[in-house]
């Protein structure tokens, strides 16, 4: 078995991870609100991106920017009317809310546009190197997901806005005291998770069939990969995705298919325990 | 007034149990689910509600029992038994999971919880030698009559839900209750203060777990069909804290009036917006979180009408 | 569109049967008239995961219910009776399917139950069936373990998957030169995981070297582990089972990741529209087994005579659309309830039982005779392909349109 193959799999399906969790890992670190609606966020984004190209022929990477603006607003306004007004309750408040709105959002989505599975197919084929086969479609997918995941970190940290996204995700109360709008960052920050997860189902649309079933699956990756890297941290996320692609890619050949999603999940559930704070993360958040 | 709350939640029980008399067996089917649905609600309290715990680790225990009793009771052992040992297992399971994952606090501990659940369901499913894998599992049906049948597993889970009641004002008028709304207060204080909150945090995970196995195995033989997304659900896991919340967590009536409460509404609106029902539950959860933080129990209600008239600025903290 | 799909009782009754339960579960609910109506439950997945099998089983449902009482219904012991069919939506959620089934037997006091999709929620329906003696119609269960529980009111359309298997093993080895290898990956899910099984073992016994044989769990994102591992096996033949979203991303994984197999099978993909829709020209070559295609020839009993005065009628109803082996079992498992019930001269649901059990008679859709544990018997089943983006069948040669077409890549 090709050791060299194995492996990029698991960093092509990292990169993907990556962006899909990378919005989720925000949310989380800055508002400490674990968002059971970033996997409904992701199906919604494939959903527009694959209707606008079967019925207008809009290539994916220019639905790409619209579907995450859009989302974006959808983020920024239900941060703003409804999360907001419980941001500092306990996670069983906040989550239980998240989940019933995703609720809300996944029935419309089954009533609206069925849970027949649809998929953006490009037929770009796969390029070979050095014997080790690399779909096409999935490199440009990693490859926008690093540049999205790499903006997000370049705004976080140079942009007014980032800055003071970060120091609110720092502390709360010091950045109020420092004239900061924190309702209004948390919403923005809302916002560009929900961007972030429609970016990735932009490009999910090209790579898997999407369908409303899906959106558990992709929430429970969120979940794995934030606490393998670490939460909050743009880079976090990054390592996390990159980790659990290559462990179920590798666990996937060596284990079997069928032990490769436990694999995963154990090996969360081990750096819980042992290290919260994950591979990257920064200490004392709680 | 402690004597008022039993004599009102004897009072519902009786109510339940009646049903076969009057009611036709798809009645008793809800009474049945109503009641299964509260011994779960009143094992989460346990955790979420004295403790203050976000545990979701609920459809793990169910889905634990429904396996380790199908598992029993398709080797031979009589129902009775199975039940049983599938009450222990699960509890030892929960003791020893606690001891791991109750030093997790917060968000923590709610992925974790939730973890749980999925990687019991894999291990369940990949386990095919044992549990039959995705095919699920058959469990030796009661061929009696379907009215007796329906009946013995409604009184089944009444006396699973009687038990926990009892457990539940045992522990709301016992030290350990007292010990565990402390860590719910302020965690660290109770340490300090002299409460062994390591030891109080297992006991409470655990009777939030073992009678969640008792039910889930008395499900599976009442059922005679199990399989693993089924038992593993992870709506199940978050629908149980809901019903909670919505009666009112840490209360002793609470998980009653919250479960029937929501069973009653899931009943309605499945029957009568068969495509909207997931979204109208939503809309229950949203509602329930902005206008019943505190649950049916702990709420003021012209405080709810004057939200409602949008006098008052929603500013929801639980 | 979506009225079809509410509930067709009376919804006054399902608002007081909830409205009973909120108050005090207090108001007894049915009343047992004398009946002139042969009803039949069905609990179905109009929404969530199976939504699209759902309805594809209600569309069949109603033509069949439409073309029964316009022929002035059914007549059992020497009266006419229309027939009804009762459908609830269950949401793909497997306890409320068996709840459904409840209220069908207990409220709306049905005589026989169609089963849902699928061999899991068949087991929890059939399951509530055999508790009140009344027998269930599978029309898309098709894996052995649902039968061999000893349940004698559950009856199936679909023959059993070995006998499947053992055929496509055959006709492959006939028509390719050098088959010897075989990768099978399966979908760990009832009916695609004894499909997996069920080929793995055939292909043994038929000399064949299987050199990869896993399953896959529900819930699992992508393939490339996996299929890094089959391609690195060279395996002549690949079969692989699972949902559509499965199978349409595991295809463009192996054209992606360089398989070289002549022959990619997978089950049930072709036999679906959307698999050809969501693949495009990656689904051409892929080969498929079905229990039915509408290009078979059958006269028999029941509404529709011919499998042609069926396929007629369904395009009429579909909107040109052909039907797969969902609506033509579903069908044909209406065709012989008629039947059944004619020979029963009751609504007794001992009697109903046991005129199922001794059919052997000829439909449509094919012969049914169910066996001992209730399983339509064995028959020759259609390898199917798709050319061109179009379903032709291969085998059996009485039926064929196309030869086999090899994959090279």
């Amino acid at each position: 078995m090709d050791f060299a193959q194995i492996l990029a799999n698991g960093v092509v399906l990292g990169a993907l991870y990556a962006c899909l969790a990378v919005g989720f890992s925000l949310v989380w670190g800055v508002l400490n609100v674990i968002n059971m609606l970033h996997g409904s966020f992701i199906i919604l984004g494939g959903y527009l991106t694959y209707f606008a190209w079967q019925m207008f022929g809009i290539h994916p990477l220019i639905m790409l920017p619209i579907v995450a603006a859009f989302l974006f607003v959808v983020g920024y306004a239900l941060q703003a009317i409804f999360i907001n007004k419980v941001v500092t309750a306990p996670v069983l408040v906040t989550l239980t809310l998240t989940f019933g709105l995703d609720m809300i959002l996944y029935n419309l989505m089954t009533v609206y546009f069925s849970a027949t599975p649809r998929q953006v197919t490009l037929g770009l084929g796969s390029i070979q190197l050095f014997g080790v086969y690399l779909p096409v479609v999935r490199l440009l997918g990693m490859a926008l997901a690093l540049l999205l995941t790499g903006l997000l970190y370049v705004t976080l940290r140079g942009s007014r806005i980032g800055r003071a996204i970060v120091a609110v995700r720092m502390d709360r109360s010091a950045a109020a005291l420092m004239g900061i709008r924190v309702n209004r960052i948390y919403a923005i920050t809302f916002g560009i998770g929900a961007l972030m997860a429609g970016a990735a189902g932009a490009l999910f649309a090209m790579v898997f069939p999407i369908t409303t079933n899906l959106s558990g699956v992709f929430l429970g990756k969120a979940f794995v990969v934030c606490v393998i890297g670490g939460l909050g941290s743009v880079p976090g996320a990054l390592v996390g995705g990159l980790a659990l692609g290559i462990i179920e890619s590798f666990s996937g050949v060596l284990l079997g298919p069928q032990h490769a999603l436990t694999v995963g999940f154990l090996v969360m559930l081990l750096l819980l325990i042992v290290r919260p704070t994950g591979l990257v993360g920064v200490k004392g958040y709680e | 007034m402690r004597a008022a709350k039993v004599l009102l939640f004897v009072a519902w029980i009786a109510v339940l149990a009646a049903t076969p008399f009057f009611a036709d067996n798809n009645i008793v089917r809800t009474a049945i689910m109503l009641a299964m649905y509260s011994v779960l609600a009143y094992s989460w309290n346990f955790i979420g509600g004295f403790t203050g715990y976000p545990s979701f680790a609920t459809a793990a225990f169910f889905g634990l029992g429904c396996y380790a009793g199908a598992i029993v009771e398709h080797a031979g052992v009589p129902m009775a038994l199975a039940w049983i040992a599938a009450t222990v297992f699960v509890a030892l399971f929960a003791a020893v999971l606690g001891a791991i994952v109750l030093r997790l606090r917060g968000h923590y501990f709610a992925i974790g919880s939730i973890a749980i659940v999925e990687v019991c369901r894999l291990v369940v499913s990949s386990w095919s030698s044992l549990t039959g894998g995705g095919n699920g599992l058959n469990v030796p049906l009661l061929m009696w009559h379907p009215n007796t049948v329906a009946m013995f597993f409604l009184y089944v889970m009444l006396g699973l839900l009687a038990i926990v009641f009892a457990i539940t004002v045992f522990v709301d008028n016992h030290r350990l209750g007292f010990g565990l709304k402390c860590i719910r207060q302020n965690e660290d204080a109770a340490d300090m203060v002299g409460v062994n909150t390591t030891r109080y945090k297992v006991i409470a995970f655990v009777l939030s777990a073992f009678l969640c196995g008792t039910a889930g195995a008395v499900y599976a033989s009442w059922v005679g069909y199990i399989d693993p997304t089924d038992s593993f659900q992870i709506l199940l896991t978050v629908k149980v804290p809901v019903m909670t919340l919505l009666g009112g967590a840490g209360t002793v009536l609470g998980p009653a009036i919250g479960t029937a409460a929501f069973v009653v509404l899931e009943e309605f609106f499945w029957a009568n917006f068969l495509s909207w029902n997931r979204a109208i539950l939503g809309l229950i959860i949203v509602f329930l979180i902005f206008f019943l933080p505190g649950g049916l129990l702990n709420t003021s209600f012209r405080r709810v009408v004057r939200r409602l008239r949008g006098r008052e600025s929603a500013g929801a903290s639980a | 569109m979506s009225n079809r799909h509410l509930p067709k009782p009376r919804s006054q009754r399902a608002l007081a049967t909830a409205t009973t339960g909120l108050v005090a579960l207090s108001l007894a609910v049915g009343s047992a008239a004398a009946q002139d109506t042969v009803k039949i439950g069905a609990p179905l997945a109009l929404t969530g995961g199976l939504a699209d099998e759902g309805k594809k089983q209600a569309l069949v449902y109603d033509m069949w219910e439409k073309k029964v009482n316009d022929a002035g219904g059914i007549e059992i012991g020497g009266k006419m009776y229309p027939v009804e069919i009762i459908e609830y939506d269950y949401q793909t959620d497997g306890p409320r399917a068996g709840q459904l089934a409840e209220r069908l037997i207990t409220e709306d006091e049905v005589n026989v139950l169609m089963a849902p999709f699928g061999s899991g929620h068949t087991k929890i329906a059939a399951t509530v069936g055999q508790r009140y003696r009344i027998p269930t119609l599978a029309c898309v269960a098709s894996s052995e373990s649902v039968y061999s529980q000893g349940n004698p009111y559950l009856f199936g359309t679909l023959s059993p998957n070995a006998n499947m298997t053992a055929a496509m093993v055959e006709y492959l080895k006939e028509n390719v030169d050098g088959l010897s290898k075989v990768a099978v990956y399966g979908r760990d899910d009832v009916f695609p995981k004894s499909m997996a099984a069920a080929t793995a073992a055939a292909a043994e016994a038929g000399g064949l070297e299987v050199v990869y044989n896993e399953l896959y769990p529900v819930g699992t994102m992508d393939h490339a582990a996996a299929i890094s591992s089959i391609v690195a096996a060279e395996p002549d033949w690949v079969y692989a089972t699972g949902y559509t979203q499965d199978l349409i991303l595991i295809r463009r994984q192996l054209a992606d990741l360089g398989v070289k197999a002549p022959v990619i099978t997978m089950v049930t993909g072709p036999a679906y529209v959307e698999f050809t829709e969501g693949l495009g020209e990656l689904a051409n070559g892929v080969t498929s087994q079905t229990w039915w295609h509408h290009s078979v020839a059958y006269e028999g009993e029941g509404a529709w005579k011919t499998t042609k005065a069926f396929y007629d009628d369904f395009l009429a109803a579909s909107g040109g659309e052909d039907p797969d082996y969902v609506h033509g079992s579903c069908a044909g498992a209406l065709v012989v309830l008629e039947d059944a019930l004619k020979r029963a001269g009751s609504l007794d649901g001992e009697a109903i039982r046991q005129a199922l059990a001794d059919t052997d008679i000829t439909t449509f859709y094919g012969p049914i005779n169910f066996g001992e544990n209730g399983m339509n018997q064995a028959r020759e089943l259609p390898i199917i392909q798709v050319q061109d983006e179009a379903i032709e069948v291969l085998y059996p040669a009485s039926i064929a349109t196309a030869e086999l077409e090899l994959l090279s890549e």
